[in-house]
């Protein structure tokens, strides 16, 4: 192990750089990170090494974690504040729909509002743009004039397709406002770009939630969501 | 990296004890996090016990994000690469760097390509080209997968001493074309 404060600059700066890199053993990393606690010199040489590889950080392909995940973190932080309800894990979505970043659901909506007016849609007409966790659209979800829903997917500029991961699939629920229980709108066909849902079982209704989650292959087994919800979006009214 | 400029907002009001900010945090940043923890861990348990100990950490470290020394999920990015590197480290690493989820020689390639699909990220990729074939290949291995010295040295099947200068190396070359 290395003594980390006996160091000359260009020593020090190469150091900071390895432990960015994170090939330093355990104890040379822990005095590295004392160090940057007590010394501004070192602090600065990590932030330079942490900016010049920031980009590499996203070559990691998102993945959702556990559902449940955010009880254990809230559990962690705050162990006798967790709702019953959040301990049991039975409302996980529910949560997860009220504390949605509400801010960029609206411009998206309000952005694909804007897009899909074509003359032609009857003003009764209803949108959701579905979006990740990271407010970013990823379908766009129409009510058509017979009631039926159209599920288009977007492509991002690179080309690339919200899909499930590898032996998964994706399922499309509707959540009627004021109801507690989403009902199963079908699972999509690997890769799909589109998919409708017919009138009868789409029952459309203003601010009715649809959302898509990741199930095992096929689709949930138990009738209700059991994979994480990955996209999200409220049917509005688009506006002529 | 999408930028998110939300994302400073957030932050400050999870260092001033907002709960529902550290959670709109987490609803927007999970799932890039988890695969930041999953690319290093391989292991969804692993990567779990990760995030959640960052959260942790983020909710007590908030305070000393400082928006002028680095972008905000730059900074969420490397407390989640840090702690899945502990995490690593206090199993010994014993992930064998034969791991068929390594993807053997695509990975790096891979990751380049995908850095270089980013126009905003074209310096670094430009920076990382430069370099010589395998000194950049353990560079990515070490940045992205979280392997050690050893493990890289096994990988490029070259001895370990020569693995670590050339890691040096690189970085110093870096350091200077990013400059």
């Amino acid at each position: 192990m290395t003594d980390v404060r006996a160091l000359s600059g260009e020593e020090r700066d190469l150091l900071a750089g390895e432990y960015v890199l994170g090939t330093l053993d355990q104890g040379t990393s822990e005095q590295v990170e004392a160090a940057m606690a007590r010394d501004p010199a070192w602090l600065a040489s990590v932030d330079a090494w942490e900016s010049h590889f920031a980009a590499l950080i996203d070559v990691a392909p998102p993945e959702a974690p556990p559902p449940r995940l955010w009880t254990q973190v809230e559990a962690a932080i705050w162990p006798h504040a967790v709702p019953k309800a959040m301990r049991r894990g039975l409302t996980w979505w529910a949560w997860l729909l009220r504390g949605w970043a509400l801010g960029a659901t609206v411009a998206a909506i309000v952005l694909a509002v804007m897009l899909v007016r074509p003359p032609s849609v009857p003003s009764h007409n209803l949108v959701a743009v579905l979006v990740t966790d990271a407010s970013q659209p990823a379908f766009l979800a129409q009510i058509d004039v017979r009631g039926g829903l159209q599920l288009a997917a977007a492509t991002s500029a690179g080309g690339i397709r919200p899909t499930a991961a590898a032996g998964r699939s994706l399922q499309l629920w509707g959540l009627p406002p004021g109801t507690k229980t989403p009902r199963s709108l079908g699972v999509l066909p690997p890769n799909a770009g589109s998919f409708r849902v017919s009138a009868a079982q789409t029952q459309a209704v203003p601010d009715m939630v649809i959302m898509i989650s990741q199930e095992p292959e096929g689709g949930s087994p138990t009738g209700l969501p059991t994979g994480p919800v990955m996209f999200y979006g409220r049917l509005v009214a688009a506006v002529k | 990296m999408p930028v998110d400029p939300a994302l400073d907002g957030l932050l400050n009001r999870v260092a001033g004890g907002d709960r529902d900010a550290l959670r709109a945090l987490y609803l927007r940043q999970s799932t890039r996090l988890f695969g930041v923890a999953m690319i290093i861990l391989r292991d969804r348990s692993a990567a779990a016990d990760a995030l959640q100990s960052s959260f942790v950490r983020i909710w007590q470290r908030a305070g000393q994000f400082d928006p002028n020394r680095g972008d905000a999920s730059a900074w969420l990015g490397a407390i989640v690469r840090h702690a899945a590197l502990d995490a690593v480290r206090r199993r010994g690493r014993e992930i064998p760097s034969d791991d068929p989820n390594l993807g053997d020689a695509e990975v790096a390639p891979d990751a380049l390509a995908r850095l270089e699909a980013s126009e905003a990220k074209a310096r670094l990729h430009d920076c990382l080209q430069r370099l010589d074939g395998r000194n950049r290949e353990g560079i990515l291995l070490a940045f992205v997968h979280g392997l050690s010295h050893p493990q890289i040295a096994e990988r490029l099947g070259e001895p370990l001493g020569t693995v670590k200068s050339w890691i040096r190396r690189g970085l110093l070359m870096l350091r200077t074309c990013m400059a």
